[in-house]
């Protein structure tokens, strides 16, 4: 009884702040702004000692993570993808040796759903425009939102042929025509040319929250729906990533390894 | 006269940690983290590329004393740096002076390391160490 109370709090609470969400001319909520950088860093922290004093400074990555907390909206998700028997050895194999496999090592484009959640969001009338800061160089996609088809005359991609539309307070972006050297996560999840992602964005307060379906009937035996992200607003500006430069691939004496994002 | 100054254990804790969830490679797939080093030399370049910023060193070697050897350190990328508040410029204004630099040597034995710690000739430092990020969710 009082959990269905606490429910009924919540529900119009998150309701109150739905009402209350900054909305376009045309009444879609403003997903408008800078965000969090939510590439996944080393959590270690700065210490910086000067006469100043000493600070000790770490990162946020909260959102490169799944949400931690139940999210308002989100579809039921699982940890990972279900591949069919005959290609999860594969999957095995790459993961296992993600230090010589995994194209983003060596400075390769993570494409869509991998790079992420975007760093800045422009939204127009008829259509979205997201910027990204990523490692492998900054990736910028546009996305039409005028009821539009897919492009039949585009090239496949690392981030795709994208179309959004509305439903209801959520964004949701179709995407397809990919190449097939990218990963879709971390754990050896590749994918070929018939990999279908969907985006949703929506607003959570004043966060946006990201969150990936991965269709790939060719390898997977089920669309995989991943956790939801929270992204926190930023007033870091955008800046240029340095080049990439990878050094290390020589130097590496066996195969252990760490997963990336 | 010994510019280095080879002792055990103290990075293992802290780099591990720190490569855990950025690197492909294990830090020690490619690095002695059981040793953490110190070498004292003349910074003379700071490539501030992904996936790691690179400073180049000139040290003084064990040999003759008129030799020198050309050291390079990566560390952590240029968006963790930005995130934390360091720039470039940060370890850029060392370039030319005395530097001393703490880390963990590449197991091939190469002239090359993992930075954990800078020293400035001014006894300003910069330090990697454990940190619990601030996150909200």
């Amino acid at each position: 009884m009082k959990n269905a109370f606490l429910g009924i709090v919540i529900a119009l609470s998150a309701s109150a702040q739905q009402q209350n969400l900054a909305r376009t001319a045309d009444g879609h909520p403003d997903l408008s702004g800078v965000w969090l950088y939510s590439i996944d860093l080393p959590p270690a922290a700065i210490k910086r000692q000067s006469a100043a004093g000493t600070e000790i400074k770490g990162v946020d990555s909260s959102g490169r993570r799944p949400a931690t907390k139940p999210v308002a909206g989100a579809l039921p998700f699982t940890d990972a993808p279900s591949y069919k028997p005959e290609f999860q050895a594969k999957v095995k194999d790459l993961f296992d040796h993600e230090s010589k496999t995994d194209q983003v090592f060596y400075c390769g484009r993570p494409g869509v759903p991998r790079i992420g959640s975007p760093r800045k969001i422009v939204q127009l009338p008829k259509e979205m425009i997201f910027f990204y800061e990523d490692i492998s160089g900054d990736a910028y996609r546009i996305i039409p939102t005028d009821g539009r088809p897919h492009r039949a005359d585009a090239n496949p991609s690392y981030y795709g042929d994208s179309v959004g539309h509305w439903e209801g307070d959520k964004l949701v972006v179709d995407v397809t025509n990919f190449v097939d050297e990218t990963w879709f996560g971390e754990g050896g999840y590749f994918h070929t040319d018939a990999m279908h992602v969907t985006e949703r964005f929506w607003r959570d307060g004043a966060n946006l929250v990201y969150q990936v379906t991965v269709a790939d009937p060719k390898v997977l035996t089920a669309p995989w729906t991943e956790p939801p992200r929270v992204i926190k607003p930023s007033i870091e500006p955008l800046e240029e990533s340095p080049k990439c430069v990878e050094s290390d691939a020589s130097k590496l004496i066996n195969n252990d390894h760490h997963s990336q994002r | 006269m010994r510019h280095r100054i080879w002792s055990a254990g103290l990075a293992v804790g802290l780099f591990c940690a720190a490569g855990s969830l950025w690197a492909h490679h294990s830090t020690s797939a490619e690095f002695d983290v059981t040793k953490r080093f110190t070498l004292t030399g003349t910074l003379t370049k700071v490539d501030w590329v992904n996936p790691h910023i690179v400073i180049y060193m000139s040290a003084k070697g064990g040999g003759a004393a008129s030799s020198s050897e050309e050291w390079r350190f990566e560390t952590n990328p240029p968006a963790w740096f930005k995130r934390v508040g360091v720039n470039r410029s940060d370890f850029a204004k060392g370039i030319g002076q005395s530097v001393t630099v703490e880390g963990n040597r590449a197991k091939d034995e190469s002239n090359y390391g993992y930075l954990l710690k800078i020293t400035f000739a001014d006894g300003n430092s910069l330090e990697l160490v454990s940190g619990t990020p601030a996150e909200g969710h």
